[in-house]
């Protein structure tokens, strides 16, 4: 993974038949994708589908019972797991979905903390590189306050400038605009599209909102949860007027009859 | 990389050409720093001229780099050109402002307090963390009053729960630290005693300074080491999680909801526990009279029991209840002053231990003077 620069197209994630659970329940059952570079790949469904735990799984935070997980072709589930996290973790960010901001940092030394850890750069250039990421995302006159002096928008925001500290190649973020007001949620999609489109980071995004996923994706992967797994894949746009799936048409025409109808139609067909 | 200074007529220097190669990324840049800095130090410039057309990826460190150095220029006055720029980076240096003018308003700093200003600060938490425990102090008793009248307030259930909590389960601490101060005193004791002949005074001795003094006191800290750091720490994390917030929009008086059973449980836990452990370090006491000073179990115990009055056993016990009542106020109302954040939880529940036994040995002079006075 090191040293290679990713090109347009290279292969960033491949999922082969995942299979996480919790105990003897499972969540998500023999998934199979995979993620291109510079991809902002969405990963949407209802509550309860298993989209966390898809997150959790990709970025080595849970062990899936089946199957395998390469990020830019090391294997984060094989025997050599743990070397292949250490070093994934150095080349991918992540927005979780509350921030998970130090509570006892200011927001510059949240950000300061991943490039005082991994790199040999001077402190004024680190300084210099916080006051970057935070003016990038609008925060650069809130460097000294604590996280909690700041609202719910700002410490999403403080917490993608830390994501985005040590320029990952890859982004995951678990629903970043859950709980924001639609304009500050309409400000961090608009953020997403401009780092993807300047610095070319492969992103996977969490969601189930319909504005950020028509906003933001390349493309949709979309789980259900009585099927355990991928039920669409495709643009946002073809999903919402071609498929012919109704509990994808429930779900991005927003109309839950759809699927009651498609659920009864498919028992008169048992 | 390559670097070269071009020579000026009266031998200083008059322009550097900086010509960097390959990536110029977080595992680059900490390297083209050092020699930048190297080459700015030397004598004074007049002009510094960036070439990139060697560099095949930039990212935010080397564009921060690149910034940085323009902003150093431009404060120097030293004339800065950015040339042959790679075509594929354009975009990103535009979306990182290397193509606008430097940013010259000052970030806002906290300005740094003096240390008088500091101290001034710190008398005044301090006294406002006085008026704070005030003003708690009055609002629980307020709350008690009505519980008095409609004893189902009390909330029997939340108490118990509490007693078994604070009480029950503190009780092999109690009674392992009461005997090992019983033996330990009854220890010392007897190196002086034996040299008079007057082993049977180890018994008073013991039997005195624990019930008047020193049960009430290692059972008050032990409660401010378990219950009011447990009390603080509940309390504080339903704040962070607004549960504290959700009772009071609720309806519920959060006082008699969260603090008075607490209080309630403790008044009632920790006398008895400083019974049990008076029980426990007499019985330690006894053990050193038995085993090394020649004194049988009845004998220590006759004398302890001709020594003690009710009024020592009873100072002991008022002394208990009243820093039982203060373990458990400090705690919640350290529980109540919690942020939202786990940082803050952390510190509120060591504060609630560090207040509770400052309030302890406070109170305990407080009564050793009136004890003295009314001559109790």
């Amino acid at each position: 993974m090191d040293g290679v620069i990713p090109q347009t197209g290279d292969v960033m994630i491949q999922a082969d038949g995942l299979t996480v659970g919790y105990g003897d329940h499972l969540v998500l059952k023999d998934v199979t994708f995979s993620v291109h570079a510079g991809e902002i790949v969405t990963v949407l469904g209802g509550s309860g589908c298993g989209k966390s735990t898809l997150l959790k799984a990709l970025i080595g935070l849970i062990r899936p019972i089946k199957g395998s997980v390469r990020i830019r072709g090391a294997d984060i589930t094989g025997p050599d797991r743990n070397a292949a996290l250490d070093l994934m973790r150095r080349h991918i960010g992540v927005l979780f979905q509350y921030g998970a901001l130090l509570g006892s940092l200011s927001i510059a030394d949240n950000v300061a903390m991943p490039l005082e850890e991994f790199t040999n750069l001077p402190r004024s250039l680190i300084a210099d590189i916080v006051r970057f990421k935070l003016e990038m995302v609008g925060l650069a006159d809130y460097a000294r306050f604590m996280p909690a002096e700041l609202s719910g928008g700002m410490r999403k925001r403080a917490a993608l400038a830390r994501a985005m500290a040590l320029d990952p190649e890859i982004l995951f973020c678990d629903e970043p605009s859950a709980g924001l007001d639609p304009i500050t949620a309409a400000e961090l999609d608009e953020l997403l599209v401009e780092w993807n489109r300047a610095l070319g980071i492969t992103m996977v995004v969490i969601t189930h909102e319909l504005a950020s996923i028509e906003a933001i994706s390349t493309r949709c992967l979309m789980l259900d949860g009585s099927a355990k797994g991928i039920i669409a894949v495709g643009p946002p746009d073809k999903l919402k007027s071609e498929s012919a799936d109704p509990r994808v048409r429930a779900f991005f025409h927003r109309q839950p009859r759809l699927l009651r109808a498609g659920a009864s139609f498919a028992a008169a067909g048992d | 990389m390559t670097a070269t200074r071009s020579p000026r007529e009266d031998g200083g220097t008059e322009g550097l050409l900086w010509a960097p190669t390959g990536p110029l990324t977080l595992k680059t840049v900490a390297d083209h720093w050092k020699s930048l800095q190297d080459l700015l130090a030397g004598p004074s410039l007049k002009a510094v001229r960036v070439d990139l057309s060697g560099v095949d990826a930039v990212d935010s460190a080397g564009l921060v780099l690149l910034k940085t150095l323009r902003d150093r220029c431009t404060a120097a006055s030293i004339a800065y050109e950015l040339t042959r720029v790679p075509q594929s980076l354009g975009p990103f240096f535009a979306f990182g402002g290397l193509d606008r003018p430097p940013h010259t308003q000052p970030v806002p700093q906290k300005a740094a307090a003096n240390p008088l200003e500091r101290l001034g600060r710190l008398t005044l938490e301090a006294f406002q963390d006085v008026r704070e425990l005030i003003h708690f102090v009055g609002s629980v008793t307020v709350a008690f009053l009505p519980c008095c009248l409609e004893p189902k307030r009390f909330r029997l259930k939340e108490v118990l729960y509490y007693v078994q909590r604070s009480g029950s389960e503190a009780m092999p601490i109690v009674f392992l630290v009461s005997f090992l101060m019983g033996l330990i005193m009854a220890f010392q004791a007897a190196v002086q005693l034996r040299q008079f002949g007057a082993n049977i005074f180890v018994a008073d001795l013991v039997s005195l300074a624990l019930t008047r003094e020193l049960g009430p006191l290692m059972t008050a800290i032990i409660l401010a080491g378990r219950s009011a750091a447990a009390f603080a720490a509940e309390i504080g994390t339903m704040k962070v999680n607004e549960e504290v917030d959700a009772l009071t929009v609720m309806g519920f008086n959060v006082t008699e909801f969260l603090i008075m059973p607490k209080v309630n449980a403790l008044a009632f836990s920790g006398p008895l526990l400083t019974l049990f452990a008076n029980a426990s370090g007499i019985f330690g006491g006894m053990v050193v009279g038995a085993l090394g000073l020649d004194l049988t179990p009845a004998s220590f115990l006759l004398e302890a029991g001709e020594i003690l009055s009710l009024a020592d056993v009873l100072s002991g016990l008022a002394k208990s209840f009243a820093f039982s009542i203060l373990v458990a106020l400090v705690g919640c109302l350290r529980g109540l002053q919690t942020e939202k954040s786990a940082d803050s939880v952390g510190r509120m529940t060591t504060s609630a231990v560090v207040t509770s036994i400052f309030c302890i040995i406070l109170a305990d002079a407080v009564f050793t003077v009136l004890f003295h006075v009314f001559d109790i």
